[in-house]
């Protein structure tokens, strides 16, 4: 039982062997320590660059520590910084709590499906964004997957095919990236079941307030599913000296035989 | 019966194309002909610090069977041979890590989907459309590391050698598949590949398999690409109504060796 227990504590030390790699660039302090209020860096063309490892704002750790992944709160429940939560319709709301109810058993990711969207921005696995003249890519830890912003001025599409990442434009308005996304699927989230239909138009403001955070405020404006738009900022803290990991949704999948999506 | 296969032939024509409904939107950049036609031919572009700019989405000329290469021309160690035999017949299926929407490295360079190159300062990002999976190659001068924990993707740094991009990945566990084919590898597997843009519209790749614990001696294999203008890669979502695996027979992905 004490060997057991070592073992554990051991294994919390060594948390996934996260790669150790010095973040090249990053402002320093007089004493040495990464100087997370310096302003926000410049990409060659002038614009804010927002590249860099980023991960959901989250709670402080507990004495004991962190885990390995840390959740922020909009994870679970998106509308949880709204007075009175997200304005769901009537039928959303009965969704909510009926998926609720089901320990989100039909939740798309049980299957190893996109988290969408949304979720590439709330999933406790940090994300990465790399920024070119032409796009910015959200590249995801879980599922090694991505999302594109396309940023060469192109319109939005007419018609396009509905998808989990549906179909993104970004103008930089100032120092901040307006993006619009349609093209969308109906899918979750959050882990509580909120749902997104096919009529939803997404509008996110990306701003790197400064080296250290970069806030996304989203804009849901979706009438199939909620009484009116919404919108609730995403505040995302920078990941330093490190790197995404392999995380394959289906690498060893043994859920899904036990979920028993309908 | 005639009339109606030809009714079958005309809707799997139709259904050819209107494939997929890649979206349309002309690349920004893209040299043109005098009747406004994308000029592959036109020279290679370049980047700001004067080397070759790979970026674009690419789509692979030929990998219709996914097989990295026929079996005679590659130099089987006994093992390797024999494990591609049990492989073949469909016997161990469930071995086969894309059976799960895994794909792992190289099989990810064998697919037939595009992919799409975005060349950024310190890294080559390549997003590939099956799987929309990526991988990172880093370019800012690090080395690979010495004994990097194994992944499906491994680990990549590249360097320029002249006009071509030389790319070493290291560190892919043994679960991975080279090919459809099964053939396998082994921790020592040092993968090389060489990109050389040969003008606007074409790049080509040369993949080396340096594996002497699989293979007797290292070998190679072109898979050359053509320049996907005006469109951009769709989402490819394997797990997607997967009606494979509960047909599959074997044991799961196993370490080949």
């Amino acid at each position: 039982m004490r060997l057991l227990l070592a073992l554990l504590a051991c294994a919390t030390m060594l948390p996934a062997q996260w790669l150790n790699l010095p973040t090249r660039g990053v402002p320093r302090t007089k004493d040495g320590k990464p100087n997370l209020s310096a302003p926000a860096p410049r990409a060659a063309n002038g614009k804010p660059d927002f590249s860099g490892i980023w991960a959901l704002e989250h709670p402080p750790c507990p004495p004991e520590g962190c885990g390995d992944y840390l959740g922020g709160p909009e994870f679970l429940n998106m509308g949880v910084h709204l007075p009175g939560g997200l304005p769901y319709q009537p039928w959303a709301a009965e969704l909510v709590k009926k998926r609720s109810a089901d320990q989100g058993r039909d939740d798309p990711v049980a299957q190893c499906l996109p988290s969408g969207v949304v979720r590439i921005l709330t999933f406790p696995p940090p994300r990465k964004i790399v920024q070119t003249p032409e796009e910015i890519v959200i590249l995801s830890e879980r599922d090694v997957t991505f999302r594109q912003i396309h940023t060469d001025g192109r319109p939005l599409p007419v018609d396009p095919s509905p998808s989990f990442n549906g179909f993104s434009v970004g103008k930089w308005e100032g120092d901040t990236l307006v993006v619009q996304t349609i093209g969308l699927r109906d899918t979750w989230i959050d882990r509580n079941g909120s749902p997104i239909t096919e009529a939803a138009k997404l509008t996110e403001r990306f701003r790197r307030v400064n080296y250290g955070r970069l806030e996304i405020e989203l804009t849901v404006d979706d009438p199939k599913a909620y009484t009116k738009p919404w919108t609730v900022t995403l505040k995302q803290e920078i990941v330093l000296n490190t790197e995404l990991l392999d995380y394959y949704c289906n690498d060893n999948e043994k859920d899904a035989q036990h979920v028993s999506a309908k | 019966m005639f009339r109606q296969s030809r009714a079958v032939l005309l809707v799997m024509a139709m259904a050819g194309s209107v494939s997929a409904q890649r979206i349309h939107y002309p690349t920004p950049g893209l040299p043109r002909t005098a009747e406004g036609k994308p000029n592959l031919a036109a020279p290679v572009p370049k980047a700001a610090d004067g080397h070759p700019d790979l970026s674009g989405v690419w789509s692979p000329d030929s990998r219709p069977l996914q097989v990295i290469a026929p079996s005679e021309s590659i130099p089987f160690q006994p093992w390797s041979a024999k494990l591609t035999e049990e492989r073949a017949d469909g016997a161990r299926g469930m071995d086969d890590p894309a059976a799960y929407c895994v794909p792992g490295m190289p099989k990810l360079l064998v697919l037939p989907y595009p992919y799409k190159i975005a060349q950024v300062p310190g890294m080559m990002l390549m997003l590939y459309e099956g799987f929309t999976t990526f991988r990172q190659i880093f370019t800012d001068g690090r080395a690979l590391p010495k004994d990097p924990q194994p992944s499906w993707l491994g680990y990549s740094v590249g360097r320029w050698e002249g006009d071509t991009f030389v790319v070493e990945t290291i560190g892919v566990n043994e679960r991975t598949w080279l090919d459809n084919a099964g053939r396998p590898h082994s921790d020592a597997m040092h993968l090389t590949e060489r990109y050389t843009r040969k003008d606007f519209g074409h790049l080509d790749m040369q993949l080396t398999i340096d594996d002497p614990k699989a293979y007797t001696k290292p070998w190679s294999v072109s898979e050359n690409a053509t320049l996907m203008a005006d469109t951009d890669l769709l989402e490819y979502i394997c797990s997607e109504d997967n009606k494979d695996v509960p047909h599959l027979v074997g044991n799961g992905p196993q370490p080949s060796h």
